[in-house]
Protein backbone atom coordinates (compact mmCIF):
# COMPACT_ATOMS: atom_id res chain seq x y z
CA UNK A 1 0.00 0.00 0.00
CA UNK A 2 1.11 3.72 -0.94
CA UNK A 3 2.70 5.13 2.51
CA UNK A 4 0.45 8.24 2.79
CA UNK A 5 1.64 9.30 5.60
CA UNK A 6 5.47 9.94 3.79
CA UNK A 7 3.57 11.31 1.22
CA UNK A 8 1.92 13.55 2.98
CA UNK A 9 4.87 14.88 4.53
CA UNK A 10 7.14 15.18 1.70
CA UNK A 11 4.51 17.51 0.24
CA UNK A 12 4.34 19.79 3.71
CA UNK A 13 8.30 19.25 3.64
CA UNK A 14 8.58 20.94 0.03
CA UNK A 15 6.17 23.25 1.31
CA UNK A 16 3.38 22.67 -1.03
CA UNK A 17 0.12 24.23 0.13
CA UNK A 18 -1.83 22.30 -2.48
CA UNK A 19 -1.89 19.13 -4.76
CA UNK A 20 -4.31 18.01 -7.35
CA UNK A 21 -3.63 15.20 -9.69
CA UNK A 22 -6.56 13.73 -11.68
CA UNK A 23 -9.14 14.48 -13.58
CA UNK A 24 -10.19 18.57 -13.26
CA UNK A 25 -13.28 20.52 -13.89
CA UNK A 26 -14.22 23.89 -13.53
CA UNK A 27 -16.22 22.89 -10.29
CA UNK A 28 -12.38 22.23 -9.14
CA UNK A 29 -11.16 25.49 -9.91
CA UNK A 30 -13.92 27.11 -8.53
CA UNK A 31 -13.52 25.33 -5.10
CA UNK A 32 -10.34 25.26 -4.63
CA UNK A 33 -9.90 28.65 -6.01
CA UNK A 34 -11.96 30.14 -2.77
CA UNK A 35 -10.01 28.08 -0.34
CA UNK A 36 -6.65 29.46 -1.89
CA UNK A 37 -8.28 32.70 -1.12
CA UNK A 38 -9.37 31.73 2.41
CA UNK A 39 -6.39 30.95 3.04
CA UNK A 40 -4.37 33.89 1.85
CA UNK A 41 -6.74 36.30 3.62
CA UNK A 42 -6.02 34.56 7.26
CA UNK A 43 -2.33 34.66 6.26
CA UNK A 44 -2.63 38.32 5.25
CA UNK A 45 -0.96 38.00 2.04
CA UNK A 46 -1.02 41.09 0.11
CA UNK A 47 -3.73 42.06 -2.09
CA UNK A 48 -1.71 41.90 -5.25
CA UNK A 49 0.10 38.61 -4.52
CA UNK A 50 -2.90 36.84 -3.62
CA UNK A 51 -4.61 37.66 -6.88
CA UNK A 52 -1.77 37.32 -9.05
CA UNK A 53 -1.73 33.64 -7.33
CA UNK A 54 -5.61 33.19 -7.87
CA UNK A 55 -4.92 34.39 -11.30
CA UNK A 56 -2.25 32.14 -12.71
CA UNK A 57 -4.14 29.05 -10.59
CA UNK A 58 -7.00 29.95 -12.82
CA UNK A 59 -5.06 30.15 -16.24
CA UNK A 60 -3.22 26.58 -15.22
CA UNK A 61 -6.19 24.73 -14.06
CA UNK A 62 -8.15 26.20 -16.98
CA UNK A 63 -4.95 25.14 -19.09
CA UNK A 64 -5.59 21.65 -18.24
CA UNK A 65 -9.32 21.16 -18.45
CA UNK A 66 -8.65 22.51 -22.04
CA UNK A 67 -5.90 20.56 -22.97
CA UNK A 68 -4.81 18.05 -21.68
CA UNK A 69 -5.07 14.94 -24.27
CA UNK A 70 -6.19 12.83 -21.39
CA UNK A 71 -10.04 13.78 -21.83
CA UNK A 72 -12.54 11.89 -19.76
CA UNK A 73 -15.70 11.71 -22.67
CA UNK A 74 -19.12 12.74 -20.99
CA UNK A 75 -21.66 11.79 -23.28
CA UNK A 76 -24.48 12.89 -21.60
CA UNK A 77 -23.48 16.12 -19.84
CA UNK A 78 -22.08 18.14 -23.05
CA UNK A 79 -20.00 20.94 -22.90
CA UNK A 80 -18.41 20.00 -18.82
CA UNK A 81 -15.26 18.50 -20.08
CA UNK A 82 -12.96 16.46 -17.63
CA UNK A 83 -9.28 15.95 -18.41
CA UNK A 84 -6.14 14.58 -16.21
CA UNK A 85 -3.49 16.95 -15.39
CA UNK A 86 -1.62 17.47 -11.98
CA UNK A 87 -1.75 21.25 -10.36
CA UNK A 88 0.34 21.93 -7.77
CA UNK A 89 0.70 25.36 -5.31
CA UNK A 90 3.67 25.70 -2.94
CA UNK A 91 6.27 28.33 -1.47
CA UNK A 92 9.46 28.77 -1.55
CA UNK A 93 11.82 31.41 -1.24
CA UNK A 94 9.00 33.36 0.55
CA UNK A 95 7.33 33.44 -2.66
CA UNK A 96 4.18 31.23 -4.04
CA UNK A 97 4.07 29.46 -7.47
CA UNK A 98 1.82 27.47 -9.80
CA UNK A 99 3.19 24.49 -11.51
CA UNK A 100 1.12 22.35 -13.68
CA UNK A 101 1.08 19.50 -16.10
CA UNK A 102 -0.52 17.61 -18.33
CA UNK A 103 0.21 14.99 -21.69
CA UNK A 104 -0.43 16.75 -24.71
CA UNK A 105 0.31 15.83 -28.48
CA UNK A 106 3.96 15.72 -30.32
CA UNK A 107 2.71 18.71 -32.39
CA UNK A 108 1.03 20.77 -29.69
CA UNK A 109 3.99 20.53 -28.03
CA UNK A 110 6.09 21.87 -30.86
CA UNK A 111 3.60 24.98 -30.96
CA UNK A 112 3.63 25.30 -26.71
CA UNK A 113 7.52 25.79 -27.07
CA UNK A 114 7.55 27.86 -29.93
CA UNK A 115 5.40 30.27 -27.82
CA UNK A 116 6.36 29.90 -24.54
CA UNK A 117 10.19 31.14 -25.64
CA UNK A 118 9.26 34.08 -27.75
CA UNK A 119 7.33 34.74 -24.19
CA UNK A 120 10.56 34.25 -21.95
CA UNK A 121 12.04 36.82 -24.22
CA UNK A 122 9.91 39.36 -23.02
CA UNK A 123 9.83 42.07 -20.72
CA UNK A 124 6.86 43.37 -19.16
CA UNK A 125 6.48 46.17 -21.72
CA UNK A 126 6.76 43.42 -24.23
CA UNK A 127 4.64 41.37 -23.01
CA UNK A 128 1.64 44.00 -22.20
CA UNK A 129 1.84 44.79 -25.97
CA UNK A 130 1.71 41.46 -27.14
CA UNK A 131 -0.86 40.13 -25.03
CA UNK A 132 -2.84 43.35 -26.16
CA UNK A 133 -2.36 42.26 -30.01
CA UNK A 134 -3.22 38.64 -28.88
CA UNK A 135 -6.36 39.92 -27.33
CA UNK A 136 -7.44 41.55 -30.70
CA UNK A 137 -6.80 38.76 -32.52
CA UNK A 138 -9.22 35.66 -32.96
CA UNK A 139 -7.54 32.21 -31.21
CA UNK A 140 -5.19 30.33 -32.95
CA UNK A 141 -6.22 26.63 -34.48
CA UNK A 142 -5.20 24.97 -31.40
CA UNK A 143 -6.76 27.54 -28.57
CA UNK A 144 -9.92 26.51 -27.07
CA UNK A 145 -9.98 29.82 -24.84
CA UNK A 146 -9.01 32.88 -26.26
CA UNK A 147 -5.29 31.67 -26.43
CA UNK A 148 -4.03 34.16 -24.09
CA UNK A 149 -3.29 31.85 -21.15
CA UNK A 150 0.62 31.47 -21.24
CA UNK A 151 1.11 35.40 -21.51
CA UNK A 152 -1.65 36.21 -19.14
CA UNK A 153 0.07 33.52 -16.42
CA UNK A 154 3.86 35.59 -17.66
CA UNK A 155 2.10 38.86 -17.24
CA UNK A 156 1.12 37.84 -13.58
CA UNK A 157 4.70 35.98 -12.48
CA UNK A 158 7.19 37.89 -10.62
CA UNK A 159 10.21 35.75 -12.36
CA UNK A 160 10.61 34.44 -15.95
CA UNK A 161 8.20 31.47 -16.52
CA UNK A 162 9.59 27.87 -16.97
CA UNK A 163 8.62 25.22 -18.70
CA UNK A 164 9.45 21.17 -19.55
CA UNK A 165 8.18 19.09 -22.20
CA UNK A 166 9.09 15.50 -21.70
CA UNK A 167 9.05 12.71 -24.92
CA UNK A 168 6.47 9.72 -23.73
CA UNK A 169 6.02 7.99 -26.57
CA UNK A 170 5.50 8.27 -30.09
CA UNK A 171 2.34 10.38 -29.89
CA UNK A 172 2.48 11.80 -26.56
CA UNK A 173 4.56 14.18 -24.66
CA UNK A 174 4.08 15.41 -20.67
CA UNK A 175 4.25 19.27 -20.79
CA UNK A 176 5.21 20.69 -17.40
CA UNK A 177 5.03 24.73 -16.70
CA UNK A 178 6.06 26.71 -13.17
CA UNK A 179 4.85 30.65 -12.55
CA UNK A 180 6.86 31.90 -9.36
CA UNK A 181 3.92 34.90 -8.20
CA UNK B 1 -36.24 37.02 -10.76
CA UNK B 2 -37.11 38.19 -14.03
CA UNK B 3 -38.74 41.84 -14.86
CA UNK B 4 -39.66 43.36 -18.07
CA UNK B 5 -39.72 46.38 -19.11
CA UNK B 6 -40.44 48.29 -22.65
CA UNK B 7 -37.82 49.41 -24.39
CA UNK B 8 -38.18 48.84 -28.39
CA UNK B 9 -36.34 48.57 -30.80
CA UNK B 10 -36.14 50.45 -34.79
CA UNK B 11 -38.89 47.83 -36.09
CA UNK B 12 -40.94 48.35 -32.99
CA UNK B 13 -40.79 44.98 -31.03
CA UNK B 14 -40.65 44.75 -27.55
CA UNK B 15 -36.79 44.25 -26.23
CA UNK B 16 -37.00 42.82 -23.02
CA UNK B 17 -33.98 43.18 -20.52
CA UNK B 18 -31.89 40.44 -19.81
CA UNK B 19 -30.35 39.65 -16.61
CA UNK B 20 -28.29 36.49 -15.49
CA UNK B 21 -27.74 35.89 -12.12
CA UNK B 22 -24.13 35.46 -10.69
CA UNK B 23 -22.64 32.46 -9.86
CA UNK B 24 -18.82 31.86 -8.29
CA UNK B 25 -17.01 32.64 -12.09
CA UNK B 26 -20.00 34.44 -13.52
CA UNK B 27 -20.69 37.89 -12.82
CA UNK B 28 -24.21 39.44 -12.34
CA UNK B 29 -25.36 41.07 -15.66
CA UNK B 30 -28.50 43.22 -16.39
CA UNK B 31 -28.88 45.02 -19.35
CA UNK B 32 -31.81 47.48 -19.41
CA UNK B 33 -33.03 48.37 -22.48
CA UNK B 34 -35.44 51.11 -20.95
CA UNK B 35 -33.23 52.97 -18.63
CA UNK B 36 -30.09 52.29 -21.53
CA UNK B 37 -27.54 50.87 -18.62
CA UNK B 38 -25.43 47.84 -19.53
CA UNK B 39 -24.43 46.39 -16.19
CA UNK B 40 -22.06 43.60 -15.26
CA UNK B 41 -20.77 43.00 -11.59
CA UNK B 42 -18.28 40.09 -10.25
CA UNK B 43 -16.06 37.68 -11.10
CA UNK B 44 -15.66 36.01 -14.36
CA UNK B 45 -14.08 32.93 -15.17
CA UNK B 46 -16.07 30.41 -16.40
CA UNK B 47 -14.12 27.72 -18.29
CA UNK B 48 -16.25 28.45 -21.61
CA UNK B 49 -16.07 32.21 -21.62
CA UNK B 50 -17.46 32.76 -25.46
CA UNK B 51 -20.59 30.24 -24.59
CA UNK B 52 -21.74 31.72 -21.33
CA UNK B 53 -21.54 34.91 -23.10
CA UNK B 54 -23.15 34.36 -25.90
CA UNK B 55 -26.62 35.67 -24.83
CA UNK B 56 -24.65 38.86 -23.39
CA UNK B 57 -23.85 39.55 -27.36
CA UNK B 58 -27.19 38.60 -28.56
CA UNK B 59 -29.19 40.95 -27.05
CA UNK B 60 -26.22 43.70 -27.75
CA UNK B 61 -26.23 43.17 -31.23
CA UNK B 62 -29.95 43.33 -31.23
CA UNK B 63 -30.41 46.47 -28.93
CA UNK B 64 -27.15 48.69 -30.63
CA UNK B 65 -29.29 48.08 -34.05
CA UNK B 66 -32.25 49.85 -32.46
CA UNK B 67 -30.15 52.65 -30.95
CA UNK B 68 -31.01 56.20 -31.66
CA UNK B 69 -30.27 59.28 -29.58
CA UNK B 70 -29.95 57.85 -26.11
CA UNK B 71 -27.16 58.08 -24.25
CA UNK B 72 -26.25 54.25 -23.45
CA UNK B 73 -24.13 53.83 -19.79
CA UNK B 74 -22.11 50.51 -19.35
CA UNK B 75 -21.62 50.13 -15.76
CA UNK B 76 -18.46 47.74 -14.90
CA UNK B 77 -17.17 46.31 -11.58
CA UNK B 78 -15.25 43.23 -12.27
CA UNK B 79 -12.89 42.54 -9.42
CA UNK B 80 -11.44 39.95 -11.33
CA UNK B 81 -11.26 38.05 -14.67
CA UNK B 82 -9.39 35.33 -16.39
CA UNK B 83 -7.98 35.86 -19.98
CA UNK B 84 -10.82 34.30 -21.98
CA UNK B 85 -13.04 37.10 -20.52
CA UNK B 86 -10.77 39.44 -21.23
CA UNK B 87 -11.09 38.82 -24.63
CA UNK B 88 -15.05 38.56 -24.34
CA UNK B 89 -14.98 42.31 -22.38
CA UNK B 90 -12.62 43.37 -25.36
CA UNK B 91 -14.67 42.42 -27.97
CA UNK B 92 -18.00 43.82 -25.68
CA UNK B 93 -15.66 46.95 -25.73
CA UNK B 94 -15.42 46.78 -29.67
CA UNK B 95 -18.66 46.26 -29.92
CA UNK B 96 -19.52 49.72 -27.98
CA UNK B 97 -16.77 51.28 -29.81
CA UNK B 98 -18.51 50.20 -33.36
CA UNK B 99 -21.87 51.74 -32.01
CA UNK B 100 -19.91 55.14 -31.17
CA UNK B 101 -18.54 54.94 -34.48
CA UNK B 102 -22.15 55.11 -35.80
CA UNK B 103 -23.11 58.06 -33.63
CA UNK B 104 -24.09 56.56 -30.83
CA UNK B 105 -23.53 58.11 -27.63
CA UNK B 106 -21.48 55.31 -25.30
CA UNK B 107 -20.23 55.97 -21.70
CA UNK B 108 -18.33 53.25 -19.96
CA UNK B 109 -17.81 53.68 -16.25
CA UNK B 110 -15.32 51.13 -15.37
CA UNK B 111 -15.20 50.57 -11.53
CA UNK B 112 -12.40 49.35 -9.30
CA UNK B 113 -11.82 49.22 -5.53
CA UNK B 114 -8.99 51.56 -4.22
CA UNK B 115 -7.45 48.17 -2.87
CA UNK B 116 -7.77 46.78 -5.71
CA UNK B 117 -4.91 47.94 -8.38
CA UNK B 118 -5.08 44.96 -10.42
CA UNK B 119 -8.37 46.12 -11.79
CA UNK B 120 -7.54 49.57 -12.18
CA UNK B 121 -4.39 48.29 -14.38
CA UNK B 122 -6.89 46.08 -16.65
CA UNK B 123 -9.47 49.40 -16.70
CA UNK B 124 -6.32 51.44 -17.84
CA UNK B 125 -5.87 48.79 -20.50
CA UNK B 126 -9.44 48.73 -22.21
CA UNK B 127 -9.48 52.90 -21.91
CA UNK B 128 -6.34 52.75 -23.71
CA UNK B 129 -7.73 50.75 -26.69
CA UNK B 130 -11.16 53.21 -26.77
CA UNK B 131 -11.29 55.79 -29.25
CA UNK B 132 -15.06 57.71 -29.26
CA UNK B 133 -16.26 55.74 -26.25
CA UNK B 134 -16.16 57.96 -23.41
CA UNK B 135 -14.05 55.29 -21.03
CA UNK B 136 -14.04 56.40 -17.34
CA UNK B 137 -12.31 54.94 -14.27
CA UNK B 138 -14.09 55.49 -11.21
CA UNK B 139 -12.15 54.39 -7.84
CA UNK B 140 -14.67 53.04 -5.25
CA UNK B 141 -13.24 53.37 -1.57
CA UNK B 142 -14.27 51.82 1.79
CA UNK B 143 -16.31 54.90 2.72
CA UNK B 144 -18.39 55.80 -0.07
CA UNK B 145 -20.66 53.06 1.24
Amino acid sequence: MLDLFSFYKDLKNDGIIFCFSGPTSQGIVEGVGEALKQRMQIEETSGKTARNLFSVFVEQMQNVIHYSAEPIVLSENEGEELRYGIVIVGQENDKFYVLSGNYIEKAHGVEIEKKLRAIQKMNKEEMKIYFKEQRRKGPDALSKGAGLGFIETARKASEPIEFAIDQVDETYCFFSIKAVI
Amino acid sequence: MFFQHKGCNLTGEKMEELIIEATKSFPFVHLDPTENTLEIRGESYPENAAKMYAPVFAWLEEYVKGLQDEVVQAELEITYFNSSSSKILMNFFDMLEDAAENGKKIVVNWYYHEDNETALECGEEFQEDMELVEFNLREISDTDD
